[in-house]
């Protein structure tokens, strides 16, 4: 396991000027504008793009099949695709709060506990998106696999456009227990998200490893 | 030009005959223990079919894996290596099923397929850094070895490997853990006769220790004539023969005559006949019972290649 996931550093390494000359250009954006949160999102997103270049680089090389020869079970080849993934998104996470603090300390923009949510939100997003995309992937690859991010990307909005649409139209009228409901589980987003992230991840580990097993190379 | 017809289609080779040399090989195979056993594998694509194939890799042997372009080899590679689902058969490595293969008996086995499988942007350092930290029996100092050996750059990245210098890359990993099994697919293909020696050499060189075995699949014949012990011979997804090489070939020999003498020749002696316009070269099996039937033809030796070619286009035309 160990293994695979030096492979995937060292696969990511040539990506490292481009990201500083972003981190140099996002940050300057995001200080002039005044908002350090654009930043953090932003590089939340970064990161989380690199777990599809690290598909990609696997997929060109045909290193699957190699590595299922070697003394790695297929289970551990997933795991350490779901780690890279978790690690990335959290990697990026974390830069972007470390990018906020400075800008707390230096400009006094955002609160802290502002950017450690929003910065937190982003991370499960990502993990979120992940989590519907990875056994996409694992059974299509990651070329065959686009339409279906551009789906899972596109049906959220789409829809919140129609209830919208529906609502603006007159048609639909929300009800005020429903109003009621989602302020109440405002209250403990806190606990409901990283219980979706985990089960999201739980169930989405298994599926990609039950068609990782059945897979051919 | 040439015309290729074999007089006897059922080509057995493997069982139920009884010559001599075919007891003596039989033996050799229930008293020694085999690195593969392959039994009635089977493998259904939509135009191609593996089956029931079963055959033997002897430990302390190179088995060379010939067949064509699209014969099968690199689907029964596959199959040993649990890369894809068979539809039947058991499949065997070093004694333990191949679908089952602990961690450590994996790392005794080395693979090297057609193409390097490494990514563009490493360099054999990375590799070594990276195959460390895979293998509990990785051995750096054999790798640096084989990388200086085989005049591999260090810092070079992969996507400027040569072909040649790729598959050198794939060898030298294989050979870097204490390996006890060489399953190679295609490893000389496309290779130029001078990286194709070198690495002849050093497949010799790993055989010498009598544990040691490797499956070697090619469609370069002469390189499995030059290093084989043994030989498989796959054709359309069906096994031909599977025997030791001398006995083949000192087994086999080609008959050089005209035409009309073919018709003297009693059938099951032939294997295939090439017809041309200066007459008839024909395979023949059983060489010794032959010679001291018909003295008058004169038998000369035969070739793995010269089998192959005419035991397969035989066996299309029937």
């Amino acid at each position: 396991m160990k293994g695979l996931i030096l492979k995937d550093f060292i696969n990511l390494k040539k990506n490292l000027k481009i990201f500083g000359v972003l981190t140099l250009l996002y940050g300057f954006m995001s200080y002039t504008s005044g908002d350090a949160s654009f930043f953090s999102t932003i590089f939340t997103m970064l990161f989380a793009i690199l777990t599809l270049s690290l598909y990609s680089y696997d997929e060109m090389a045909k290193w699957d099949g190699y590595a299922i020869t070697m003394p790695i079970s297929k289970e551990n080849i997933v795991q350490g695709k779901y780690l890279m993934m978790i690690l990335l998104t959290f990697i990026g996470a974390v830069f972007g709060f470390l990018f906020a603090a400075l800008m707390y300390i230096t400009a006094g923009m955002n609160s802290l506990l502002q950017s450690i949510e929003s910065c937190g939100i982003g991370a499960a997003v990502v993990i979120l998106f992940y989590s519907i995309a990875l056994p996409f992937i694992t059974k299509l690859g990651v070329e065959k696999a686009r339409l279906i991010f551009f789906a899972v990307y596109m049906i959220p909005f789409a829809i919140i456009f129609l209830i919208n649409k529906e609502i603006k139209a007159g048609k639909l009228v929300i009800s005020d227990n429903f109003v009621e409901l989602v302020n109440y589980l405002e209250r403990y987003l806190g606990i409901i998200i990283p219980v979706v992230v985990l089960l999201a991840l739980g169930i989405s580990y298994t599926i990609s490893l039950n068609i990782y097993r059945h897979k051919e190379f | 030009m040439s015309d290729i017809i074999s007089l006897n289609d059922q080509y057995k080779m493997k069982s139920g005959r009884s010559d001599t040399s075919n007891e003596v090989r039989e033996n050799v195979f229930t008293d020694c223990k085999d690195a593969i056993v392959i039994k009635n594998l089977r493998k259904s694509y939509k135009d191609f079919t593996l089956n029931n194939i079963s055959f033997n890799v002897p430990r302390g042997t190179i088995m060379g894996f010939v067949g064509e372009n699209g014969a099968g080899k690199t689907t029964t590679i596959k199959a040993i290596l649990d890369l894809i689902r068979i539809d039947g058969g058991e499949i065997s490595i070093l004694g333990s099923n191949a679908r089952m293969l602990s961690n450590e008996m994996k790392a005794q086995i080395g693979v090297v397929f057609d193409g390097s499988n490494l990514h563009d942007n490493m360099n054999s350092k990375n590799i070594n850094y990276v195959m460390k930290n895979i293998y509990p029996n990785w051995e750096e100092q054999i790798f640096n070895r084989y990388i200086k050996k085989l005049q591999l750059p260090e810092k070079k990245i992969i996507k400027e490997y040569s072909r040649g210098m790729k598959m050198k890359l794939s060898i030298a990993i294989a050979l870097s853990h204490h390996s006890k099994l060489l399953i190679l697919d295609e490893a000389t293909s496309g290779l130029d006769p001078m990286v194709r020696e070198e690495i002849l050499d050093i497949f010799l060189e790993f055989i010498q220790n009598e544990e040691n075995t490797i499956l070697l699949s090619s469609h370069i014949i002469s390189d499995i004539e030059k290093i084989a012990d043994y030989v498989t011979f796959i054709h359309q997804g069906n096994i031909i023969f599977s025997e030791s090489k001398d006995d083949l070939i000192y087994r086999h020999g080609v008959l050089h005559c005209r035409r009309e003498d073919v018709a003297v020749i009693d059938s099951n002696f032939i294997v295939g006949i090439r017809e041309n316009s200066f007459g008839a070269e024909v395979l023949i099996r059983n060489k010794d019972d032959f010679k001291r039937r018909y003295h008058q033809f004169n038998v000369e030796k035969t070739s793995i290649e010269e089998i192959m070619l005419l035991v397969s286009r035989g066996k299309e035309r029937f």
